[in-house]
């Protein structure tokens, strides 16, 4: 790999990223899917605001940081706030796996570390696969740096009696370390399964790079719930992409939330294989303070009769910036298509900033496809309402900004999720909102 | 359907003919030289050549976007020629009578009569072909309103400080790359200005017609209206069929002053090249306008024309209260590609817009809404309206919608929308079945999807543009 | 004025008329019923021509002519007269410009000259009036936005207008309630006129309390299994359709 570095600029942060995976151990047997990543890596051209991916995202604060690997010695850490829920657990701080927070093993769920031959080719055929580099630069780096994950694997016609959930805890080291959690998922065909995925981190001031990527195969007829919830401390940087393909008649329902940091970019890539396939994805995003989160969706129709049904809602306060950027691609044979997007976003300061970009791209005519996207603040003669009715200013916007994403609240079908959600932003939406809305 | 839909979509371009005449065309290729032939034919004061070449030095700079959701071989800039003009035209006619026959027989072909008496009443037109102006209508009547309305090559001398105060105020020259080359090389085009307060007593038009062979065409169009005045104004546009594509780089400013409104509206049918997408026009044109307080500019397009299409009409809402409108329809058909919308640019407070796009795609065609709507921190109260709407005719097309909304205070309220449809098997039916041929059935749902955007055209134009629908959407149906 | 011989069809690569054959003269009202998806609707969206209806047998004359080998609008402007199960919206085309087009059209076609946009909009509204659309109704889009009834009564309006010489009617007493059942009964009865012929394709009985059949058609597994006067369609109606499988038909 070394000879790769060489040839990029020392100080960049492309070449300062693939000396960490240099200074791996990893398998053997995960050396091709490397080596194919750092190729990538170091041949794409970094983003600048030009760039139409990033056009409204920097990546400056990746820079001047050295990050290291994280060590493989066990990291302190204090109390998280992981979610409370009777499932198949493994926890990982820092990318290290902590045995003692994590739930006994379950056939289902695997460390690549400790696959066997089988699974190991399980692992080979589909990592790296159903990821696409192309919408996603990140993931070339991931792919640069595997060395661990996590392979769910559910047997055809088969259900698992419990959630599988994940989490993630990050906590500030030494010296700042990049983390890149992996995640793939493998649904034979009817099989199902729900899925949590939680990033979180202790309170103290972060100071690492999460670069997760979570890959996803539904086949035929397969059934995936998946949460993912992104709720680190501020100064955390994050970078996450999840990719999924979708074959015959399989469904995919998603949900996805996240608060800011000094960087935080969620890339999800779905993909309809085959006939039939449905997806239906809801997502919030709720930066503050002076926080960036940008979320990129691409969904790719290559199959007639395809469903997609997107929903996202932001509250953007204080001097925080949100971007949305929600694809959606018709591929000639897609064929009775029906797509739809919906992205509605709050302004709750002056200072807050939105770009939002929905997109349809259609080669085929007999689809049926609409988005629509608006731009509010709190509705004023609302606020009046409530105000009149005896509740205070704060009270009023913390309600009224409840009230906007808790219709996507109220669709968690998992309980567990749906109240640890409820309880956190009640308390978010209570204690923020500083008076930057003028009153009435 | 939609073999039936295809087979439909089949007629011939009407304007396609080609007028022989002589004429004098400067020889190919672009280099300082000719920015100053151009400037020296035109007699040009020497700010105006400087001006030039400031914009030719800025796009040699330059390349030529890649961006937009189209694709062409790129335009081979030397192999183009930069000027051309009928030869009778040389010794500037003083009068109608003394205009070639040949010129005034194009324009009456193309259903622009140039003599008043047979004139459309109401409308005042300047006909520019290929790179002057021949012939403007209703001249002294306009004058006597105070209404300025004459080619730019002739405001220059005879308005020298509006022209100066205004040119390149909304557009730089440096703006974009065929900005900075349509700068450069502009040959003639129309100017307007309308006195405070005056309600410019009819249509104002001008038709630009390419007739040339390998000539590009960079006309400058400048509209200045002043405080508390009006204006409706009307550019249509034709060109012979070629088997080479043929560049038209055009630059319209509009600068509305306090309270004064613009409504301009294009009727644009170049000829969008054959069957098997052979020759047409590349129009790759920057349009915007400048809105001063109370100001309203309304951009009003019907585009079934050229072989690509690249534009953006735009409003800079600079005053408080300013309005801004933007009204499309872009057809395309065969292998037409279409990159269009607008941009609104909101920095005033109170200030509004509405953007009105519908893309029809036939054939093998591309069409792409590409929009922005920016609100500034300081457009408290700032209002936008989104809808566009996209009709597919068959299954070989594409279309495509690119919003782009950026918004910076939090008092602003943006709604977009978007929908795509095709003309569905139980529409035509239902028409068909009603005794309406297949034909009729498709230009009666199109006209249909159209209407927002056709009430906003004056009335004459509202019926032809529905016309050319029909005629560009001929053959799409069997 | 309509002779239908050994008539089959086919639909998504289904065959669902077999060999049915069918003889209507001038003046006459045929009810066709029977139980669902038996060909009732294909019957008349084969006659007026639907694409996705492909004839695999049989001929049809109308007026003496060969109406299978006409196009779809050669047979509306002929006099075929299609009131839709599910009558289609078009969005932005107004109802009083899309009316105007199919009766001069038809007129045109008539050898008769195109009426003016006064007279026409005088017929207009009287056919509004008799079929109780409010007038606003001309002024929308077609069929946009209307309610279940609102579209059925629209469908005779256009029926008024075109004046058709055959009138197939598909499952137009679906989904109304009474009242405007009452309304679109009146609406065909005032245009029985002895010449004028009528297809009522239907499932229930209900609907020829008001349109009086001259002749009841039960229509089973694709060709007519029964015929008879009105009375047959009582006897539906208290009997259901099995009893046609219980007789073997």
């Amino acid at each position: 790999m070394s000879e790769l570095i060489n040839e990029l600029p020392p100080a960049s942060v492309q070449a300062q990223l693939l000396q960490v995976a240099e200074a791996q151990s990893v398998p053997a047997w995960m050396s091709s899917l490397r080596l194919a990543g750092a190729r990538e890596w170091r041949a794409a051209a970094w983003p600048d605001r030009r760039t139409e991916l990033w056009k409204y995202t920097p990546l400056a604060a990746l820079r001047n940081r050295q990050f290291q690997h994280a060590s493989l010695s066990q990291p302190a850490w204090s109390a998280t706030q992981a979610l409370n829920v009777d499932a198949i657990r493994l926890v990982f701080v820092n990318g290290v796996f902590d045995a003692s927070a994590s739930s006994p093993g379950h056939a289902a769920v695997v460390r690549f570390s400790d696959a066997d031959a089988q699974q190991q080719a399980l692992i080979a055929r589909h990592l790296g696969h159903v990821a696409t580099t192309t919408r996603h630069l990140f993931a070339s780096l991931s792919n640069a740096l595997v060395a661990d994950g996590v392979l769910v694997h559910v047997a055809p016609d088969t259900a698992l009696d419990k959630p599988v959930h994940i989490v993630h805890v990050a906590v500030p080291q030494a010296e700042p370390v990049v983390v890149s959690p992996r995640l793939l998922v493998v649904l034979e065909a009817q099989a199902e399964l729900e899925l949590i995925e939680q990033f979180v981190s202790d309170t103290q001031e972060q100071n690492g790079f999460v670069n997760s990527l979570t890959e996803i195969h539904c086949g035929a007829g397969a059934q995936l719930r998946h949460y993912r919830i992104n709720l680190e401390q501020e100064h955390m940087l994050h970078v996450g992409g999840v990719h999924v393909d979708l074959w015959r008649d399989a469904h995919y329902r998603g949900f996805t939330l996240a608060e800011g940091s000094a960087l935080k970019r969620i890339d999800y890539q779905i993909n309809h294989q085959a006939a039939g396939a449905s997806a239906a994805l809801d997502g919030i995003y709720l930066p503050r303070n002076r926080q960036l989160l940008d979320y990129h969706t691409n969904v790719e129709h290559k199959a007639p009769h395809c469903t997609t049904s997107e929903t996202f809602r932001g509250i953007v306060a204080d001097d925080a910036r949100a971007v949305f950027n929600g694809r959606i691609h018709i591929h000639p044979q897609a064929q009775k298509t029906l797509a739809e997007l919906n992205n509605r976003t709050l302004l709750t300061s002056d200072r807050a900033q939105i770009d939002t970009k929905p997109e349809l791209e259609i080669y085929a005519d007999d689809v049926k496809c609409a988005h629509g996207a608006t731009v509010s603040q709190l509705d004023p003669t609302a606020q009046f309402y409530l105000r009149s009715r005896g509740l205070s200013a704060i009270q009023a916007r913390s309600m009224l900004s409840f009230g906007f994403i808790n219709e996507l609240l109220q669709a968690i079908e998992q309980p567990a999720v749906r109240e640890h959600l409820h309880a956190h932003l009640q308390g978010l939406f209570a204690e923020a909102l500083p008076g930057t809305v003028t009153n009435p | 359907m939609s073999e039936q839909v295809e087979s439909l979509i089949r007629k011939d371009y009407s304007a396609g003919f080609h007028t022989q005449i002589e004429s004098d065309t400067l020889r190919p290729g672009l280099d300082e030289e000719v920015v100053r032939f151009i400037s020296a034919k035109k007699e040009e004061p020497e700010w105006l050549l400087e001006w030039r070449l400031k914009a030719f030095r800025a796009w040699q700079e330059m390349e030529e976007p890649t961006w937009a959701h189209v694709s062409y071989p790129l335009v081979d800039f030397q192999a183009l020629s930069y000027y051309s003009a009928p030869r009778s035209m040389a010794n500037k006619p003083k009068s109608l009578d003394e205009v070639d026959p040949e010129l005034l027989a194009t324009y009456a072909k193309l259903g622009i009569p140039l003599h008043e008496q047979e004139a459309l009443a109401g409308v005042a037109v300047d006909a520019v072909f290929d790179s002057v102006s021949v012939v403007t209508t209703y001249r002294a009547k306009l004058e006597e309103a105070g209404v300025i309305f004459c080619p730019i090559s002739e405001a220059v001398h005879r308005f020298p400080e509006l022209v100066k105060k205004y040119l390149g105020s909304v557009v730089p020259q440096k703006d974009n790359f065929y900005a900075a080359l349509n700068s450069a090389v502009f040959s003639d085009g129309s100017f307007v200005y309308i006195p405070k307060e005056v309600r410019c007593p009819m249509e104002l038009s001008t038709y630009f017609r390419i007739n040339e062979v390998k000539t590009g065409q960079f006309e400058r169009t400048l509209i200045v209206a002043d405080e508390g005045s009006h204006v409706s104004y009307l550019e249509g546009c034709t060109a012979p069929m070629r088997d080479e594509n043929q560049l038209h780089a055009a630059v319209v400013e509009l600068v509305a002053l306090d309270d004064a409104q613009i409504k301009y509206s294009t009727v644009q049918n170049w000829y969008p090249g054959d069957k098997e997408g052979k020759g047409g026009i590349y129009n790759f044109v920057t349009k915007r306008g400048l809105c001063h307080r109370n100001a309203r500019i309304s951009w009003t397009q019907v585009e079934t024309g050229s072989a690509i299409t690249w534009k953006y009409p735009s409003c800079i809402l600079k005053g408080d209260n300013s309005v801004g409108e933007f009204y499309s329809v872009a057809l395309t058909n065969n292998l037409q590609q279409a990159d269009t919308g607008t941009k609104m640019i909101h920095i005033g407070k109170n200030t509004r817009s509405t953007i009105v796009a519908k893309g029809i795609s036939a054939g093998r065609s591309q069409s792409a809404y590409r929009g922005l709507v920016r609100i500034n921190a300081g457009a408290e109260g700032a209002r936008n309206y989104t809808q566009c709407d996209s009709l597919l005719i068959g299954d070989r097309c594409g279309a495509h919608t690119f919003p782009y909304i950026e918004s910076r205070n939090a008092s602003a309220v943006i709604e977009h929308e978007a929908t795509t449809s095709k003309v569905s098997d139980d529409q035509l039916f239902l028409c068909q079945q009603r005794g309406l041929d297949a034909e009729k059935a498709v230009s009666m749902i199109v006209n249909g999807f159209c209407r927002e955007v056709f009430k906003e055209l004056p009335m004459e134009f509202a019926v032809e543009a529905g016309k050319l629908l029909e005629v560009s959407l001929e053959g799409s149906v069997g | 004025m309509l002779e239908i011989r050994n008539l089959s069809a086919r639909v998504e690569g289904n065959d669902i008329l077999r060999q049915l054959s069918l003889s209507i003269r001038p003046g006459e009202v045929h009810a066709i019923m029977g139980p669902n998806g038996a060909g009732k609707s294909t019957l008349g969206n084969v006659l007026a021509g639907r694409p996705g209806y492909e004839v695999t047998g049989g001929e049809v004359l109308f007026h003496g002519k060969d109406l299978l080998a006409m196009e779809i609008e050669e047979r509306a402007r002929e006099g075929v007269f299609l009131a839709f199960q599910y009558p289609v919206e078009i969005p932005g085309v107004s109802n009083m410009e899309f009316l105007k087009a199919a009766v001069d059209a038809r007129r045109r076609h008539l050898g008769l000259g195109e009426l003016s946009s006064f007279d026409f909009m005088k017929l207009a509204r009287d056919a509004a009036k008799r079929v109780n659309l409010d007038q606003a109704f001309l002024k929308r889009g077609v069929n946009e936005g209307f309610s279940g009834g609102e579209k059925k009564r629209n469908e005779i309006l256009q029926m008024m207008l075109l004046e058709p010489s055959l009138c197939i009617l598909d499952e137009t007493d679906s989904g109304l309630d009474i009242d405007a059942l009452q309304v679109v009964a009146a609406g065909v009865n005032a245009m029985r006129d002895g010449q004028r012929s009528f297809i009522v394709v239907t499932h229930y009985q209900r609907l020829l309390d008001y349109i009086v059949p001259d002749h009841v058609h039960v229509l089973a597994a694709g060709r007519i299994a029964r015929s008879g006067s009105k009375e047959l369609a009582l006897e539906l109606e208290a009997k259901g359709y099995s009893w046609l499988e219980d007789e073997g038909v």
